[in-house]
């Protein structure tokens, strides 16, 4: 039955080819809307750093001996903070390593040279602590990490990604090399893969998408501040700072400009984590006078993209937008379709006179309609791909990431199939109410 | 033919109207949340900017690294700027004009008790270097100005001077903070300063865009002052320069090349000095939105077009199968015109009532994207617009089915089809 119902729903589709072109066709331009707009925000939802991510926190205590400074804005809201600690305070909980693996980070800038001088770039380097390097996934291709001893003699070496170890020395193979850093110099000890996991949620200070920007050097955070790294950006600096180091270049030891990660597996070790946290906070007794939070925080990585609003309110606008005109698609094609179902009711109450039960009137055009959703989708696939190409001419940093994966592909076809159920079901219905005998007579 | 007849044939025939119906809703709810969105984007592009936007220079992304600029830094490259062949004026300045990394924001409050969120823009003799054109009262004076400076000390009395502060305002701030009353000499205080003094109003200019774009929308884009402050010892700067129109390109090379000489050693790191006329800095700052409008027109294009399609072809269908009744109509005596009317009116009806739907949706979809994002209200004036285009894509639509049914002629009665 379903055979016939799915032969008589094909010739159905070619019996009034206009109407029909016209379903399909609006059905692939519903689609093609949400899937593009779907696809962006799947793209910048997609978990940074899949099977590493779930065992990372944010760890934070408010330690800068300041009052906290409250900004205007328009909405009364406050200005974003990065939770970033103190360095003294960073260096106590690395001492204390009570975490699995542990790592203070930041964003940090300086003129990198290769061995010939004046052939160089600015470049950000991620300066952090040896455990970084496992901890957040960066593939090694050529060398090793730095060790946790080389931290505490801060040891200026470096780990380069493959594309400047080309820039600077024009090969992959640059391990022994010597960076100079301000006219320090760096020895190269290893080389990684280019690393850009995306949203840069290690140091949102500086961007969060972004499809060409990304740390190419990787070093201790104390070598990097030995060699003369600028820190650019604080969350808030200790009240006796001179006020020319609060801002572009911070003073490293008043300013809380490292963010501080640690690696926990079990739901027993981030509790443990959190007493912690909030027994180090206690032991600041100073604190108390400057009016700060008095928590501490502990965030897992959705929770701090959440909070850092990572993802562009317009994203997630735009499918809402899209969404509603599919809607508005689907009933304009129940409509089509109704309109081309009712004109055949003569035929339907011939077939239904002859012994056709209503199931088989209903299935066949639910056939019908299901196969004019999924022509669409099938159309919706090129269209859908035009609109990201669209989304990447518009350069807004984050847009240059839309691309449609094999799963987004998948779910079109989903979305298609459903579209067609939902759209078929009230036309088919009301076609199969036609009753026989009327229409035989009339005809 | 009465209103009585037409409403119940359809509701005899209820599933088609029904459908039209839903579509107008649906349509007519995006649409009005569509030209929402698209009048916050338009709206910063429209409005005017207030200064000799085509003859205006703005340096800025100067930022001093490890060390903040002195005055003396900060006042030399005034000098060079002014010693420009080209140049008319120039100003050391702060949160200026389309200079998107640096804003200044505060709350004030005048006599009508409303509080109104504005951008400052600050710098010595900034009337003249942006080119505003004031509308009454007077610019600053040497002696009012007070050095200020983000990143560096200017001295612990710099921001509270122990008096009022000399400001000049816009007249769309005038008319919100002091209503009719004239707004020279008036007070201003910020709700949130306890320790300030307030701010006296010495001037009142035509318009003044204010500079972070995105909140230049609810009929805010002129809420901006001007404050008596002059750049002192800062971490950042920017720098208003008006050039003569006759000399445009080479005082723009010229002030490149002061800037460059004045700051290339004071400045590392990577930053560079971007100097660029004030309409190409409006072009580059306006790209999203002109990106995201064109994104929208293209939903609206869409959704008119599939509204129209589907209206078409649903009372397409109406209209045939009603041929028989039509033609018995013309038998019995109606004209042409009355057939055309009685189509065209009984669209009217539905799509009036998809209306109606529509904009209890429309709103409930407001409501729920102000929920989420930070959007305003839906404004009451977009509902009667969303409308009036509802009406005339709904008669558009059914002018074609309606005038082939008009065309019936009466002899159809006598046959059966």
């Amino acid at each position: 039955m379903v055979g016939y119902g799915f032969e008589l729903a094909l010739q159905g589709l070619r019996r009034f080819p206009r109407t029909s072109a016209l379903a399909v066709l609006t059905v692939a331009i519903g689609l093609a809307a949400s899937m593009t707009t779907l696809a962006l925000l799947h793209a910048l939802s997609a978990d940074p750093l899949p099977g590493l991510s779930q065992h990372l926190y944010l760890a934070w205590i408010d330690t800068v001996r300041a009052k906290p400074i409250t900004y205007t804005t328009l909405d009364g809201t406050g200005v974003v903070d990065y939770k970033r600690l103190r360095m003294a305070d960073a260096e106590a909980l690395l001492a204390a390593r009570r975490a699995f693996r542990q790592t203070a980070v930041a964003d940090m800038f300086a003129r990198v040279e290769g061995g010939d001088a004046g052939h160089g770039n600015d470049e950000t380097i991620l300066a952090a602590t040896s455990d970084f390097i496992p901890m957040f996934g960066v593939a090694l291709r050529d060398g090793r990490s730095w060790t946790a001893a080389e931290d505490t003699a801060r040891a200026p070496v470096a780990v380069i990604d493959s594309e400047l170890a080309r820039s600077l020395f024009g090969a992959d193979r640059a391990v022994g090399k010597v960076l100079r850093i301000k006219g320090h110099a760096v020895r190269v000890i290893g080389v990684s893969a280019p690393y850009a996991p995306q949203p840069h949620f290690f140091a949102l200070d500086q961007w969060s998408f972004s499809g060409s920007e990304r740390e190419r050097v990787f070093m201790p955070y104390s070598a990097a501040l030995d060699v003369g790294a600028e820190a650019r950006r604080s969350d808030g600096c200790d009240a006796d700072t001179a006020k020319d180091k609060t801002l572009f270049s911070v003073d490293v030891t008043r300013c809380s400009w490292l963010g501080y990660w640690v690696e926990l597996d079990t739901p027993q070790a981030v509790a443990d984590y959190r007493t912690y946290l909030n027994n180090y906070l206690q032991q600041q007794k100073d604190l108390a006078s400057f009016g700060r939070s008095q928590q501490a925080q502990l965030l897992d990585v959705p929770q701090w993209l959440t909070l850092q609003n990572v993802i562009p309110d317009n994203v997630r606008l735009n499918v809402w937008l899209a969404g509603s005109f599919l809607l508005l698609c689907m009933v304009n094609v129940t409509g089509l379709l109704a309109a081309k179902f009712m004109r055949r009711s003569a035929e339907v109450g011939i077939r239904r006179a002859l012994g056709a039960p209503r199931r088989a009137v209903m299935l066949q055009h639910m056939l019908e309609a299901g196969a004019v959703c999924v022509l669409g989708g099938v159309l919706a696939w090129p269209l859908t791909l035009l609109g990201l190409a669209l989304l990447r001419m518009q350069d807004q940093g984050f847009t240059d990431l839309a691309r449609l994966d094999v799963n987004m592909f998948g779910a079109l076809f989903v979305l298609a199939t459903l579209v067609g159920v939902l759209v078929g079901f009230l036309p088919a219905w009301r076609v199969s109410m036609v009753q026989p005998g009327l229409q035989v007579k009339s005809a | 033919m009465s209103l009585r007849v037409m409403l119940a044939s359809l509701r005899r025939h209820s599933l088609m109207p029904a459908l039209v119906l839903l579509q107008i809703a649906f349509a007519c709810a995006i649409l009005c949340n569509v030209f929402f969105l698209a009048w916050q984007r338009l709206e910063p592009m429209l409005a005017p900017s207030g200064v000799d936007a085509d003859n205006l220079i703005v340096v800025d992304n100067l930022a001093a690294m490890g060390r903040s600029f002195t005055a003396a830094e900060t006042d030399a490259g005034e000098r060079a700027l002014r010693a420009v062949p080209g140049v008319r004026a120039a100003s050391a300045g702060f949160a200026l004009p389309m200079v998107n990394n640096a804003s200044i924001l505060l709350n004030l409050r005048g006599s009508t008790q409303v509080t109104v969120g504005v951008s400052a823009f600050f710098g010595r003799g900034l009337v003249q270097s942006l080119g505003l054109k004031m509308l009454g009262g007077r610019d600053f004076v040497a002696s009012e100005y007070r050095p200020w400076g983000i990143g560096a000390s200017n001295g612990d009395d710099a921001w509270n001077t122990g008096a009022a502060q000399p400001i000049i305002i816009t007249q769309a701030l005038a008319d919100k903070l002091f209503g009719r009353a004239n707004p020279m000499g008036q007070m201003l205080v910020d709700p949130e300063d306890k320790e300030g003094h307030g701010y006296q109003v010495i001037g009142v200019v035509k318009h003044m865009l204010r500079n972070q774009l995105g909140l230049a929308i609810d009929g805010r884009a002129d809420y901006t002052v001007l404050l008596a402050r002059s750049i002192g010892n800062t971490a950042m700067l920017n720098y208003a320069v008006r050039v003569d129109p006759s000399m445009r390109a080479a005082a723009m090379q010229g002030v490149k090349k002061a800037i460059d000489r004045q700051f290339a050693a004071l400045m590392s790191g990577g930053v560079q000095p971007r100097v660029e006329f004030y309409a190409d800095k409006r072009d580059e700052a306006l790209k999203s939105s002109r990106a995201t409008l064109w994104l929208l027109l293209g939903l609206v294009l869409a959704i008119a077009t599939v509204t129209l399609v589907g209206i078409m072809g649903l009372t397409g269908f109406w209209v045939q199968r009603r041929t028989r009744q039509i033609g018995i109509r013309r038998a019995l005596g109606a004209r042409r015109m009355d057939i055309l009317r009685y189509f065209l009116l009984e669209n009217v009806l539905i799509v009036g009532a998809g209306i109606v739907l529509g904009m209890l949706l429309a709103y409930a979809g407001n409501i729920m994207l102000m929920h989420y994002y930070e959007l305003p209200h839906l404004p009451l004036a977009y509902l009667p617009m969303g409308a009036a285009v509802m009406l005339a894509m709904g008669q558009l639509g059914v002018w074609g089915p309606a005038r082939r049914a008009a065309a019936v002629p009466p002899v159809v009665a006598t046959r059966s089809v």
